[in-house]
């Protein structure tokens, strides 16, 4: 099992449960995160007043999947929240040693 | 969906007829019996005397639930000593965990049960409900004879804690029955309300002598059975004591063969106006049975009943009404509402009492609001007007001024986002609007900043009170609906065309900047097109950014989170630079309407298009006569008044120092400019329409200086006559009303292709335009486009200059910068 952590443009969410939701992936974290990589912050002026906006908001998607739909989930969300533009996001995957459904404790893919 | 069990005849008998006391009155049997067995087998061997076994709470009142807890005391002479004693009493709870019920016990003495303890208070007042089982009969006879006096000594110290709890719990559930998904027990006006005022009347009647009984509540029986086969239900569909009313259980209980309404939404607002009617109930004894209070809290109290009048009273923080008769007079209830929204002070139990009483008698008189725009205008604008809202609501006068809030009244629409009933949230909104100003995050002060500003507080709580009116259609899309109810009760109200157009535009809006929120880049620049095309200006963009902040801030407590704060912050940036870059920019170039004479075309092309926007076509062809009027004269004028404020239209050929000139001689009459807009077209001609108010009444008092203003402005536009001889004998302004805000001058080259825009935030004052625009005039640079606003204490004015035809040069920005600052702060 992977762990697909999604960081993406807030306005790109829909696109992306929604792809998701095509490929069959309906189970998923989201979280409103800050962040910047390489797109960095801005500078904001209003009413004279000078606002520095070094984080950025961003989503985070979090899910689990079965080693063998890993890429296909990837691509997935690569396609779907792509702009082209710098800002775009990143995503990162991890090794899940075990997964365990509390309510009648089924283990691994079965879990998920 | 809960089917029939083979193995459980109770539920089956309930699943078809929902009868929740049957049920009870079987469980309790049932419960009793084997509590009885057990003690019998385990306790009564060891204890022949000196135990009895009572049954406490709901199980006390034979009102078990299929999986309530069972509360039992085991009253005693004497705690019971380890070993034998204490085995036989493990053996006894062991036996009935065995039969897998929820046990809670607890060992007491009679002189326990007649103490007051702080840390259980809970076990006194479930002794209110008990009920001998078994045992030593003796025993409990002195129980029964020592209890009433107990209850009568320290009945207050017990109304006071069950008031005390009951009010944590409230604010646990935000203070509202209207919850989407409720808990059927614990909610405000749910059964332990119900129970709360039940055991209320029952220590309030408390005689030395006798063990108090509660009153009979028939007008809350109906609300209680509901309730109570809800709970049922839900206890049989989640195999355990649950009693969240959630959407999946509302749509199976709807599909229930005893349940008559049509639909899920029907009968929840069954259930809501049950839950209402309780909690009506609660605060009413709650409030008639607790005291003053704390030294501190009585003293504020009487501070507050200083505000009293001649028609009400304020006593323990609550409005009373000192002429109840009056309760089915118009007129003095709109007098009520108004003082409940300018002191914010809720109604007392007994105003809300008689005003319910008198609804039907108010009903033909109100007359569904007709006229009583100035009315609502009034209490829109005042300090607490989402209380006062609420107390209409709650006492019923809402829906019979604006019926169109009968459609969403207790009205659920399935949402997992949403917390609340759609009038709950629509009150809600107005709430989070009020509260606003005192919010103590810096990200919160920039929307309280917006507050501030906007033209009309009343118009924006008009559009948050009536944005989901169209819920009530269920269409899936509620936004039309909403706009034809909000047009249809504004007409019926009286309210302005302009009014009406204002509110129902922000109504119709009210979604479109949480839709780009959620699926649009706010970095790109199209989107911040898009939207200040959809808002179309600055100061509709303001009320509309700070709709959605209601609108989102009122879905739950917690929906506003500072991520989605920001991002709202920078939707109203984008939007307000784009819409600022455009002012000067986006000019007219071809005819908007095909339908426009030449000679409206022709005087309309090079305006910038926020004219056509803020104008109406009526206004339109006012301004043309008024341009041709110039065409010949050299000046025309035009001065009326409307509201509490004049408002200046004026045409001429564009020259140096106009504008100055202009503010000039206003100022040189005393008077004080609220708003202004310059515009110039292609012909170099130019209309100034400006908004001033006459502190001291001049105009108003002396008819005649209308004119002598009106031919000053000619003469002074005409070069007869200097400004500066006018504002020589020119009263010195008064000092600033809020010194903390520091004026400040922002300079943007980038925002127009062809002009430097300026904008400045000061202290307003008499004659600061005057001075700005002297500044800029006589600093050799030319304005182009002109927007002045004026917002309580703050004067916000923009302005695109030029030089020469172009923009400013770095040092010519420096320079006039330095001026402009100092023309802000007077010496």
């Amino acid at each position: 099992m992977k762990k697909i952590e999604a960081i993406i443009q807030p306005f790109k969410l829909e696109d992306v449960k929604e792809a998701l939701k095509n490929i069959g992936i309906d189970g998923m974290t989201v979280s409103e995160v800050r962040g910047h990589g390489r797109q960095k912050g801005h500078r904001e002026v209003y009413r004279g007043q000078e606002y520095q906006v070094d984080l950025l908001p961003k989503v985070k998607l979090e899910m689990v999947v079965p080693d063998a739909r890993l890429d296909e989930v990837v691509r997935c969300v690569v396609q779907a929240a792509r702009t082209g533009k710098i800002g775009d996001g990143k995503i990162f995957v991890y090794e899940v040693a075990e997964a365990i459904r509390i309510r009648n404790e089924d283990r691994g893919d079965a879990a998920l | 969906m809960l089917t029939h069990s083979a193995s459980d005849p109770m539920q089956d008998q309930f699943l078809i007829r929902g009868d929740a006391a049957a049920v009870q009155a079987a469980r309790t049997a049932e419960v009793d019996l084997a509590v009885q067995r057990a003690f019998e087998e385990h306790l009564q061997p060891r204890f022949p005397e000196g135990m009895a076994l009572l049954a406490v709470g709901g199980f006390g009142r034979r009102e078990l639930f299929p999986y309530s807890d069972v509360d039992l005391v085991l009253l005693v002479r004497q705690e019971p000593h380890p070993g034998p004693e204490r085995d036989a009493l493990s053996a006894f709870l062991r036996t009935l965990w065995d039969q897998r019920l929820r046990l809670g016990h607890s060992v007491r003495t009679v002189a326990d049960c007649c103490s007051l303890d702080d840390r259980n208070i809970e076990l006194s007042i479930s002794l209110l409900d008990q009920r001998f089982l078994t045992g030593d009969d003796q025993l409990y006879a002195e129980l029964s004879a020592a209890l009433p006096r107990f209850f009568h000594l320290r009945r207050q110290d017990l109304l006071n804690h069950l008031c005390r709890l009951t009010r944590v719990r409230h604010a646990r559930y935000a203070n509202t029955i209207h919850h989407l998904e409720p808990n059927v027990k614990e909610t405000p006006g749910g059964l332990r309300d119900f129970q709360l005022v039940r055991w209320l009347s029952q220590l309030r009647s408390s005689q030395p002598y006798q063990m108090p009984v509660p009153s009979p509540f028939p007008e809350l029986e109906p609300a209680r059975a509901l309730l109570s086969m809800l709970r049922c239900y839900l206890h049989y569909r989640a195999g355990r004591d649950s009693n969240l009313l959630t959407f999946d259980a509302q749509e199976e209980i709807a599909r229930l063969p005893f349940i008559s309404a049509a639909g899920f939404a029907e009968w929840m607002r069954d259930y809501y106006r049950g839950a209402r009617l309780i909690r009506r109930a609660a605060l009413h004894w709650m409030e008639t049975s607790e005291p003053g209070g704390s030294a501190l809290l009585a003293q504020f109290r009487d501070w507050r009943s200083r505000v009293s009048n001649s028609d009400f009273t304020v006593a323990r923080d609550r409005v009373l009404l000192r002429q109840p008769g009056q309760a089915s007079g118009p007129e003095y209830i709109k007098r009520l509402f108004l003082f409940i929204a300018r002191h914010g002070i809720p109604p007392a139990a007994d105003t809300r009492r008689r005003i319910l009483d008198s609804l039907s008698s108010l009903e033909p008189l109100l007359n569904a609001g007709a006229g009583y725009w100035p009315f609502f205008k009034e209490l829109l604008s005042l300090p607490h007007a989402g209380l006062a809202l609420e107390a209409m609501h709650e006492t019923g006068v809402l829906p019979l001024i604006l019926p169109e809030w009968g459609g969403i009244d207790c009205l659920v629409v399935p949402d997992y986002y949403h917390r609340y009933t759609v009038d709950a949230h629509t009150l809600a909104s107005i709430s989070v609007l009020e509260e606003l100003p005192a919010a103590p995050d810096p990200l919160r002060q920039r929307f309280a900043g917006l507050l501030e500003e906007v033209e009309s507080r009343p118009l924006l709580l008009a559009a948050a009170l009536m944005h989901d009116l169209g819920k009530a259609a269920r269409s899936g899309n509620h936004v039309p609906e909403s706009v034809r109810l909000a047009e249809a009760a504004l007409t019926r109200l009286g309210a302005s065309p302009e009014e009406r157009r204002t509110v129902t535009f922000l109504v119709d809006r009210h979604m479109d900047i949480s839709t780009a929120l959620g699926s649009r880049d706010l970095e790109d620049p199209a989107v911040a097109k898009a939207l200040a095309s959809r808002c179309q200006t600055e100061e509709r963009l303001k009320d509309l950014t700070l709709l959605t902040y209601a609108d989102v801030s009122a879905v739950h407590p917690t929906a506003m989170t500072p991520w989605r704060l920001e991002q709202l912050w920078r939707a109203y940036l984008v939007t307000h630079e784009e819409l600022t870059r455009e002012l000067d920019a986006d000019r007219i170039t071809v005819p908007p309407s095909a339908s426009y004479p030449p000679q409206l075309a022709a005087f309309l092309s090079g305006f910038p298009a926020r004219y056509l926007r803020t104008h109406t076509e009526e206004q339109m062809m006012a301004h043309l006569a008024l341009h041709q009027k110039a065409l010949v004269d050299g000046v025309a004028v035009e001065i009326r008044r409307e509201g509490g404020n004049y408002i200046l239209w004026l045409a001429t050929r564009d020259k140096p120092f106009l504008l100055a000139s202009i503010a000039g001689a206003l100022a040189g009459f005393g008077m004080n400019i609220r708003k202004a807009e310059a515009f110039s077209n292609r012909q170099g001609m130019v209309l100034d329409s400006f908004v001033f108010e006459d502190p001291s009444r001049t105009l108003e008092l002396n008819p005649p200086e209308l004119d002598r203003l009106r031919l000053t402005l000619e003469r002074v536009l005409s070069g007869r006559l200097e400004v500066k001889r006018l504002l020589q004998n020119r009263p010195k302004p008064p000092a600033a009303r809020r010194a903390h805000l520091h004026p400040s001058v922002t300079i943007d080259s980038e925002a127009s292709p062809s002009a430097t825009l300026i904008e400045v935030v000061a202290p307003d004052r008499p004659g600061l335009l005057y001075d700005l625009a002297s500044a800029i005039s006589s600093s050799g640079a030319n304005i182009e486009v002109v927007l002045v606003d004026t917002e309580a204490h703050k004067a916000i004015d923009v302005f695109y200059v030029t030089s020469g035809g172009k923009k400013l040069s770095a040092d010519q920005q420096s320079e006039l910068k330095q001026r402009l600052l100092a023309a802000c702060s007077p010496s």
